[in-house]
């Protein structure tokens, strides 16, 4: 049997995957030194920490991976397919992107948006040259017409890229990106590349891979791995790795600039530290109950007839959580009841519904720093409308019923006790319209003969929206609120936009991100910073836990 | 096998992974070296032998802007093998310094530029600024003004004064900036006889802000913003001020302190005479709304292009202690990290001389910092506003300025941020100045114990 | 009784349009404040009571003057006229009839000689307080009256015949306004404060972001939904997790990240970390389950490849969830404001996108409401007007968002 394989190889397959085996011989070969010399520290490269030991992680596994290959390749079998294109894959795609990086592409991003401007119009054409072609499948009957449509689309659109490229600056970009190619250094990087890529190839094709007895399964799998294998390194290399790497900083002191000690919980303790005290009366001044040196008063409350202080050693993460969640208290219900209520009017199939469902959900795809500076405007205490309207709402009432009412003149953005509830208002204007349509799509899923029925039972407006909306809306409520949580607890540019300072008056507007923003890229702690974030996603997972939890109850009830 | 095939792939993965970001070792390049790709203009910038210096100062509007890039391409024209790129930096609610700071750490900040006095401590204990001193070499520090150019000579780790971290851009003091059509029309007397007749004291000014604000509703006798500066010049006024002389602790809970806090609360609380504390005093005031606005030279750009009544600024009013000011002042630093120290000093240098200082306060942006009879009475002369004057009696000793400074021992931004949101509770009346005297350095003090 | 169904649907109807309406004009305002206000002058945008259209006031030049005059509204023999202000700040008295004080004039103090006896100016003291004593020519009499108080007063003139000359307060004055729209705001917010280069790099960086998110969306959703390989539910499962994570979470090792790659302050740092998304992929993933299998299992016979299949049969099935990813990528590339503001510095202009441009105008520009609203709306404007083009898209992609999740 094993003899009846060897023979049906061809000697060219044969030999392409001993040279194969031969380098990845070489392959682990130079990485075991490569490794070795990192670790003794004579490579030239000047690494610092964490580069380093990631290189000689690197190192080893390259040469442990490609000595497995060897071995599994010189029996030809299937696994030895699989590590050999697993760690010729990565070396390529690691080459290439460093090849791109040298050749500065990344970088030079940037004098793409300087030209970009002027490609604009050549741009358009490529979608004058979409839309000729879509507009070919309105002549479904005639085919011939149809297609005619689609070829010139076709060619304008192609042409119009064309254009693009050359306004765009195409053939400078590629002078330049040949002329850097000169360096040796660079070339090299190209040529690995080049290599990897060889090595794929001399894997991949089919005499190999049936020479290496591959069978669907291993196909597919390799398939499996290639289709994902974008997302995932992108996903692991600018999420994943980030977030573990940020659970590593919430343990370290980090400043922006490299200087970083390992603190352990301490930074976590600081936050959590809270002390009780009691007091003998109510209006005592800190300084007599609190050690001041360590906490500063957060609040005091009144429980069994006694008082007592709450100090906290970070008295600003804790006034920033209380407004976050405050926030959220006041921001979901006044965007998801309103919505809840609209959508059901918009139900109802009166004409002209399309048009106000499209009027509510321009604030949510508005950028939320410019909606903040029209309302900031709006909520001018001088000269604002929201003031203006208010007073002319009072002066009205005032002539006609003869009240007395007094015009507030409320200093929205700068009194502390408004500030938050106007970011509040603000905010839930913005997301009303988003939730009023998602709350329409759930509407829409209910089947009509519901209501029928109810007709028919005789009940009332009222009773119908009571116990058959409500509870059949329940999964679309569920999901709105849930969203509008997470979203409200990360507000942030709200208050950046709005307040000044960001978190004024009187930190009555400080959330935690912009808490977390302060720490981390204004006084460059950044390691607390970490931290702060940590516990921010604590709170978030623990409410929409809770929510989840309460989505299953109701859910066990209601059906 | 599969799992452990899959294991060892997702380590690899994630080892590889992490080796992209080692791809850039410590410094990146500077833009200079690289060459232009696609850039299909051929706009080679001069000749390659020049040293490309980046700088970049704080402007608060477009006026400042094309003033500044103004000076940038005259400099360059003066300055041989040395080409230079201004850039205007953030506005000061776009946090500059903060900015500023990451782009060190990052290595994309500019060669020299200009940050506030009380930001020079942090710079310069976090290494992110040179010490000049030896670049610089027998340098004449005396011809600034000796309040700021105590700071910048400052040595923390002797407490000498003996090192150079940059020289001041410029100085300004806060003066009111007056809209005499509403002091006019509301019939009071005009501050700047007062001033001169010796009787602006603080209660000739709150006679003026009353009868203004008697005016209308939207009509106010007196604005300032809400950050330090303004509630510095009341303490300091009354005699009080931030910190010990020795600049080590909290000063605020003294009674001389208490007694210019609660002077300015009054403007606010009991007159109701103020713009309120917190809404930004500056578009009323252009719009003609506001009958004293007190600010620095900075201002006088905005307020020339925009305001279309009659203005003009008078000193700060006299207190218990004397009319009271603040000494501001920014200063040119150069980036630790700067290629090109030499050419950076130099260009701090030619950025902070005398005909250089000239042709901005020609433009009304801000006050020249060299003590020299000749830039002030240049200075003078460069109206409106017409009583240029009152600036410079800020500086003069008898309003004994504080000199703003920073902290050398403890964390500015942070004592700001406490000061602040205290100060802005007791403005809008939610603490008593009593609670706010009991509790303010208890708290303060934290951050010199660091 | 059909009779009064019918009234009693039409009632409701009538109170569903005006809740709506109501709602509707809610929704927007704010749009149409910031629309008219970026074509107001600065004076007029601290306006009160404010007003939606700009207005601006009407000069006239007049004969004698350099300057043109603004003209005011004022009221001459109980008509109202076109006059200019021809000089300000006036010294001016408050005269009042010594036993009626209430009954006073305001006139120009040229106009008023104080009665002197032996020198001294006559004093009189009404309810306890003295005023002086002035001889006031009111019209074409002299009056006795006291001054009670000071202000100051206009000079309002006839454009055509300056003599007839009117004394009044010029603050509280009408000054003749007309509707006048600035569109230059625009212009100059474009070109002096950079916004240009601002939407051009949003264009560019949106545009890049939203194609390569879909490429990695689609492949990687494909493989989670249709292709078995080891370890790819777990993978899944992880993916699924991470979706929950906050940003904020992320944002400074992603920072440190940067500045060790060198793409602080680069465009590349703004698209290429956003270009792999869990929520995309599981977005996509979750609608390849529901393509039927037998077609595909039809081409794999046929001998087709996998990326061929995915071509031919699942890209266009897909359309509907191509087009909610991209509506939500969209949104979120153009919108977002946390990463560019950590990660785009202020001080090399070239690389701002919108969102960072308009927080760097809303500092410089806070003297001129007219042009931070003129910036707000440029980065509005665009996505609007996507919306009213393919407003279909948009909202079902919202709701299939709601119904999915």
């Amino acid at each position: 049997m094993l003899g009846n394989a060897f023979i049906s190889i061809d000697p060219k397959t044969k030999n392409l995957i001993r040279v194969t085996s031969v380098w990845h011989i070489v392959l682990a070969a130079v990485a075991l030194i490569l490794g070795i010399a990192t670790a003794a520290g004579s490579v030239l490269l000047e690494l610092r920490g964490v580069l380093r030991i990631v290189l000689i992680v690197i190192c080893i596994f390259t040469a442990a991976a490609s000595g497995w290959a060897v071995y599994e390749l010189w029996g030809f079998r299937r696994r030895g397919r699989t590590i050999s294109l697993v760690v010729n894959y990565l070396g390529f795609i690691l080459f290439f992107v460093l090849s791109l990086h040298f050749l500065q592409v990344f970088i030079d991003i940037d004098k793409l948006g300087e030209t970009f401007g002027r490609g604009l119009i050549a741009l358009v054409g490529v979608v004058i040259g979409y839309l000729i072609s879509a507009f070919g499948d309105r002549f479904e009957g005639k085919p011939e017409l149809s297609q005619q449509y689609s070829k010139v689309g076709k060619w304008v659109a192609l042409i119009s890229f064309f254009v693009f490229l050359l306004l765009v600056g195409i053939i400078p970009a590629i002078a330049t990106l040949i002329s850097r190619m000169a360096n040796p250094f660079i070339f090299s990087l190209v040529l690995m590349t080049a290599v990897f890529g060889f090595f794929i190839w001399t894997i991949w094709r089919e005499p190999s891979a049936a020479a290496l007895k591959a069978n669907n399964a291993h196909k597919e799998a390799l398939d499996g791995f290639l289709f994902l294998s974008p997302n995932l390194l992108g996903f692991l290399l600018f999420f994943a790795g980030p977030l573990l790497f940020s659970l590593y900083v919430s343990f370290t002191d980090w400043d922006a600039f490299g200087n970083k000690n390992w603190v352990g919980l301490q930074n976590y303790a600081k936050i959590f530290n809270l002390n009780v005290q009691p007091m003998d009366s109510p209006d005592m001044v800190v300084t007599e109950v609190l050690d001041t040196t360590v906490y500063d008063e957060l609040t005091r409350v009144k429980l069994l007839g006694k008082n007592f202080m709450i100090g906290a050693q970070d008295k600003l993460f804790w006034i920033s959580l209380r407004n976050t969640l405050l926030f959220g208290l006041l921001a979901v219900p006044l965007s998801v009841i309103p919505a809840l209520l609209l959508s059901n009017v918009l139900n109802s199939k009166i004409p002209g519904m399309k048009f106000f469902r499209a009027v509510y959900f321009l604030p949510s795809i508005a950028a939320t720093v410019g909606v903040s500076l029209i309302w900031q405007w709006l909520y001018n205490a001088a000269v604002g409308n929201i003031n203006y309207f208010i007073t002319v709402a009072v002066n009205f009432f005032n002539s006609t019923f003869g009240l007395a009412l007094v015009d507030p003149q409320i200093r929205w953005l700068s009194d502390t006790k408004t500030a938050l509830i106007a970011i509040v208002i603000m905010a839930a204007w913005q997301t009303m319209g988003y939730n009023t349509v998602l709350f329409l799509a759930g509407l829409q899923n209910i089947p009509k003969e519901l209501y029928e029925a109810a007709v028919v039972d005789g009940a009332g407006t009222f009773r119908k929206f009571w116990n058959i909306t409500v509870p059949l809306l329940a999964p679309t409520t569920f999901f709105v609120i849930t969203t509008s949580i997470i979203q409200a607890l990360q507000m942030f540019e709200q208050v950046f936009v709005m307040t000044n300072p960001p978190g004024g008056p009187n930190n009555s507007t400080l959330t935690v991100v912009l808490y977390l923003y302060q720490n981390g890229f204004q006084r460059f702690k950044q390691g607390y910073a970490s931290a702060t974030a940590w516990v921010l996603f604590l709170v978030i997972f623990g409410v929409t836990l809770f929510q989840f939890q309460r989505q299953r109850n109701s859910e066990a009830y209601d059906i | 096998m599969n799992r452990k095939l899959f294991a060892s792939l997702i380590v690899l993965l994630v080892t590889l992974s992490m080796v992209l970001t080692a791809c850039q070792p410590a410094a990146p390049e500077t833009p200079a070296e690289q060459p232009a790709a696609e850039q299909p203009a051929a706009e080679e910038p001069a000749s390659t032998d020049e040293v490309t210096l980046r700088w970049r100062t704080r402007p608060d509007n477009q006026a400042e802007i094309d003033v500044y890039s103004a000076i940038s391409e005259e400099l360059d024209a003066e300055m041989d093998g040395v080409s230079l790129v201004y850039e205007p930096g953030g506005s000061e609610s776009s946090s500059y310094q903060d900015v500023l700071k990451t782009e060190i750490g990052a290595g994309t900040a500019p060669d020299v530029f200009w940050i506030p006095g009380t930001d020079v401590a942090d710079f310069a204990t976090r290494g992110l600024i040179m010490e000049l001193s030896d670049v610089a070499g027998d340098f004449d520090t005396t011809a600034f003004y000796a309040g700021p150019m105590f700071h910048l000579t400052y040595n923390p780790e002797t407490g000498a004064n003996d090192a150079l971290w940059g020289l001041p851009r410029d100085v300004s003091t806060f003066a009111l900036y007056l809209n005499m059509d509403l002091i006019n029309e509301a019939g009071a007397a005009d501050p700047r006889e007062l001033a001169k007749n010796g009787e602006w004291t603080w209660e000739a000014f709150l006679d003026v802000a009353q009868k203004v604000r008697a005016l209308g509703s939207d009509i106010y006798g007196y604005g300032a913003n809400a950050w330090w500066g303004p509630y510095a010049t009341w303490l300091n006024a009354a005699g009080g001020g931030f910190f010990t002389p020795d600049r080590d602790a909290c000063a605020l809970d003294t009674e001389e302190s208490i007694a210019g806090l609660d002077f300015e609360r009054s403007l606010y609380v009991d007159y109701d005479v103020a713009v309120p504390y917190g809404e930004d005093s500056e578009p009323p005031f252009l719009a003609g709304k506001v009958a004293m606005f007190q600010n620095g030279r900075w201002a006088t750009p905005g307020v020339r292009a925009n305001a279309d009544f009659a203005w003009d600024v008078v000193g700060l009013p006299e207190g218990p202690n004397g009319p009271g000011n603040w000494l501001f002042w920014g200063a040119y630093v150069v980036n630790a990290n700067t290629e090109h120290p030499e050419e950076a000093w130099a260009l701090a240098q030619k950025l902070t001389e005398a005909s250089t200082q000239a042709k901005i306060s020609a433009l009304g942006t801000n006050i020249p910092s060299r003590v020299s009879q000749e830039a002030l009475d240049a200075f003078l002369t460069f109206t409106p506003p017409d009583n240029n004057q009152a600036f410079l009696d800020g500086i003069a000793a008898e309003s004994n300025p504080t000199a703003e400074g920073p902290l050398w021992v403890g964390n500015w931004p942070e004592f700001d941020a406490i000061m602040g949101a205290k100060v802005n509770a007791v403005m809008t009346g939610e603490l008593s100045v009593d609670e706010f005297k009991a509790t303010i350095c208890s708290e303060a003090n934290k951050v010199f114990q660091q | 009784m059909v009779k009064s169904y019918k009234l009693s649907q039409i009632l409701s109807n009538l109170l569903a349009y005006i809740v709506l309406t109501l709602f509707a004009a809610v929704m927007l305002f704010p749009f149409l404040f910031m629309l008219f206000t970026s074509f107001k002058v600065p004076k007029d945008t601290f306006n009160y009571p404010p007003r939606l259209l700009p207005y601006e006031a009407q000069v006239i030049e007049v004969e004698g003057f350099e300057e043109p005059l603004p003209a005011y509204a004022v009221e001459v023999n109980g008509k109202m006229e076109e006059y200019v202000l021809v000089e300000k700040n006036i010294k001016a008295g408050v005269f009042a009839d010594p036993g009626d004080l209430d009954n006073s004039y305001t006139l120009p103090l040229t106009d008023a000689t104080p009665v002197l006896e032996n020198g001294e100016p006559v004093m009189v003291t009404v309810d306890g307080e003295a005023y002086p004593m002035f001889d006031v020519m009111v019209g074409d009499e002299t009056k006795q009256l006291v001054q009670t108080g000071a202000t100051s007063l206009g000079a309002f003139a006839n454009p055509d015949n300056l003599s007839q000359v009117v004394y009044q307060n010029v603050r509280l004055s009408t000054p003749v306004e007309s509707v006048k729209f600035h569109p230059e705001n625009y212009v100059d917010v474009l070109e002096l404060q950079n916004m240009g280069r601002a939407l051009t790099n949003t264009t560019l960086i949106t545009l890049l972001v939203v194609l390569g998110q879909l490429v990695t969306s689609v492949v990687g959703g494909y493989a989670f939904a249709r292709l078995r390989f080891p370890g790819r539910d777990s993978l899944f499962v992880f993916y699924l997790g991470t979706i929950m994570i906050p940003f904020v979470v992320l944002v400074i090792p992603l920072y440190q990240l940067m500045v060790m790659v060198g793409w602080v302050d680069r465009l590349a740092a703004l698209i290429i970390p956003w270009v792999f998304t869990a929520y995309g992929t599981f977005l996509m993933r979750q609608f390849f389950v529901t393509v039927p299998r037998d077609i595909e299992e039809a081409a794999l016979i046929d001998g087709a490849s996998r990326f061929q299949i995915l071509r031919k049969i699942f890209l266009p099935a897909a359309a509907p969830a191509i087009a909610t990813l991209a509506t939500f990528t969209f949104l979120y590339a153009w919108n977002s404001f946390f990463w560019p503001l950590v990660v785009i510095n202020t001080g090399s202009s070239q690389n701002h996108v919108l969102t960072l441009a308009l927080n760097i105008l809303r500092g410089r520009a806070a003297d001129a409401p007219n042009l931070v609203l003129a910036g707000a709306a440029i980065s509005i404007i665009p996505p609007m007007l996507l919306f009213i083009l393919g407003q279909r898209f948009f909202i079902e992609s919202a709701m299939s968002s709601g119904v999915k999740g």
